[in-house]
């Protein structure tokens, strides 16, 4: 190895540009569509400028003042939310118990979540428009949840199912000797220790389902029970759109994501990782 | 343990969601491939194997799975290459390493409408910011969705961008469990960096790198969303994959067995290919 001081000086220079390559390349794009979002209106067809000069808010105004884009912000959430409840509760009691005690068919279970995981989108839609048709639900936000929690559920199951196989059994035994019913031992010991791996499931299946574009499309058609990532895609539709505002509802759609991957990117990277990690 | 009466009911209520929810789906989504039906409220009629021989003789079928198979593997190729260049380069110890790599992650977090449509509004045929870039290179006018091989180059790229994250953060995990004795010793042999990341870096990277293909895989393969709000499928069928011919039968021309049919048989095929894979490619190293 050369200690040459001015090798080493460049090398830390070609690093540190390497980095910035690194983050121009992906936040590039998403910092273009926030300044495209703060242009005033009167400017947004003269100029490119990279540095916004000045900054307004008439397009975030128009777009929720004449769409119906409050709305179909409040549809995401309720649905988002309702994904995430039953995934948590659903993939909890099955990875647990399945974890924990002797199953008969746990191979099965186990094996369906990992089968699950590979259906192509259209193989779930295609059959949940079918069955939702002759329950009369479609065009309803609880379709929606039932086809987002198809997709959470194997990802829940599998990630908490590896979570708590790692946990320590003798936690539970400790407290359970402390007199602990194995109700108190669940909910006291064994649920605080899973938080992180709860937090995780919950921050994927948030974005899974806040994200999701192909289940809505095909359940969803009237524009007071969209979500919004229908909604901001048939603006596009609209003849008379205009850039400037549909930049401003992209930009809306993406920072609830970016605040709670802000809020939990610990979990987050946590979650992406294990998941190639444990295989 | 054993199982206790009111374990065994949670388990029991949590199956019968899992039932409900996933299994119930996948059954009903077999039927309707063997069933004829131009509507999703009219019961159908059974017609056997129907669906699939008329799928199976339609040249778009044959055609979209090449298309499908194409984007699947080059883009997974290009996610693994940039991914561990990524990985490696926010591996070294740097100030505002976090910020670094929030933001080489951030792409993965923007739902794909978003995406989609910002790439769109640089791609904008008049104004868009590439679009000018490319006119003021003096390369004449870029409609990139006019031209089949530039519309398939530009989804590619663009799910390259969406996705790369994914394979940067596994692999920066594989990176942490690569004991620095190893570089150490590798040091000491005399080899220079080429030669320890191939035998060192490579090596380590292997069970992280083979799930990491196998996911992206399964995901690239099945990904409808970013081509169809892209695409469309089009030009002229240019970016039509399994995905986009299943919806389009289903929900346009209301064929819906046939919509049925080519899921079915792209799960059978993806399956297939997994098996494949993880045959030639076992998890345990023996």
């Amino acid at each position: 190895m050369t200690a040459d001081p001015f090798k080493k000086a460049l090398l830390r220079v070609l690093q540190y540009a390497m980095a910035i390559g690194l983050m121009v390349y992906s936040g590039f794009p998403i910092y273009y569509m926030m300044v495209s979002s703060v242009r005033p209106p009167q400017e947004f067809l003269k100029t490119n400028a990279l540095i916004p000069t000045k900054i307004s808010w008439d397009f975030y105004r128009t777009l929720t003042s004449r769409t119906d884009f409050v709305q179909q912000f409040m549809n995401s959430f309720i649905v988002a939310f309702g994904t995430v409840a039953i995934t948590i509760v659903v993939s909890i009691v099955i990875a647990y118990i399945v974890a924990r005690y002797k199953v008969r068919g746990k191979t099965i279970i186990v094996g369906l979540m990992l089968y699950a995981y590979m259906f192509p989108p259209l193989f779930l839609a295609i059959p949940l428009v079918s069955i939702f048709a002759q329950l009369g639900l479609t065009d309803t936000l609880v379709s929606v949840i039932v086809a987002h929690v198809t997709i959470s559920l194997p990802l829940g199951v599998w990630f908490l199912w590896g979570f708590f196989k790692a946990m320590p059994f003798e936690l539970e035994e400790a407290a359970m000797v402390d007199g602990c019913t194995r109700a108190a031992a669940f909910l006291r010991v064994v649920l605080p220790l899973s938080l992180p791996g709860i937090i995780t499931v919950g921050t994927f299946s948030f974005l899974l389902s806040w994200s999701d574009y192909t289940f809505a499309v095909v359940l969803l058609s009237s524009d007071s029970v969209k979500t919004i990532p229908l909604g901001l895609a048939s603006l596009l539709g609209t003849y008379d759109f205009r850039w400037g505002e549909v930049m401003a509802g992209a930009t809306l759609v993406a920072l609830p994501l970016f605040l709670l991957f802000t809020l939990f990117s610990r979990y987050f990277i946590a979650g992406m990782a294990a998941g190639a990690l444990k295989g | 343990m054993t199982l206790d009466w009111r374990l065994r009911i949670s388990l029991i209520a949590g199956l019968i969601v899992v039932a409900a929810f996933i299994v119930l789906p996948a059954i009903q989504a077999i039927l309707l491939s063997f069933e004829g039906t131009d509507s999703f409220v009219v019961p159908a009629t059974w017609v056997g194997l129907a669906n699939f021989e008329r799928v199976l003789v339609m040249p778009e079928f044959w055609r979209d799975l090449g298309t499908g198979l194409t984007y699947a593997i080059v883009t997974v190729c290009l996610q693994l290459v940039l991914g561990t260049i990524f990985a490696l380069i926010l591996n070294v110890p740097l100030k505002g390493q976090a910020l670094f790599r929030g933001v080489a992650i951030l792409p993965y977090v923007v739902p794909t409408v978003v995406v989609a449509i910002s790439f769109q509004w640089m791609l904008d045929g008049n104004i868009g910011l590439i679009t000018q870039i490319v006119r003021n290179l003096g390369l004449g006018r870029l409609i990139w969705s006019d031209d089949p091989w530039i519309a398939l180059m530009t989804v590619t790229l663009i799910s390259v961008w969406m996705w790369t994250p994914f394979v940067t953060t596994c692999v920066l995990a594989g990176l942490q469990t690569i004991p620095d004795n190893l570089y150490a010793a590798a040091r000491v042999d005399g080899a220079g960096p080429w030669s320890r990341f191939w035998h060192v870096t490579f090596p380590g990277l292997r069970s992280v790198l083979i799930v990491v293909i196998i996911m992206r895989g399964i995901w690239m393969f099945n990904k409808f969303d970013i081509i169809w709000l892209m695409t469309r499928g089009g030009p002229l069928g240019a970016t039509e994959h399994l995905p986009i011919l299943s919806y389009s039968m289903a929900f346009r021309q209301y064929d819906i067995g046939g919509g049925a049919a080519v899921a079915t048989l792209s799960f059978l095929i993806l399956s297939a290919f997994v098996a494949l894979f993880i045959h030639l490619f076992p998890l345990q190293e023996k």
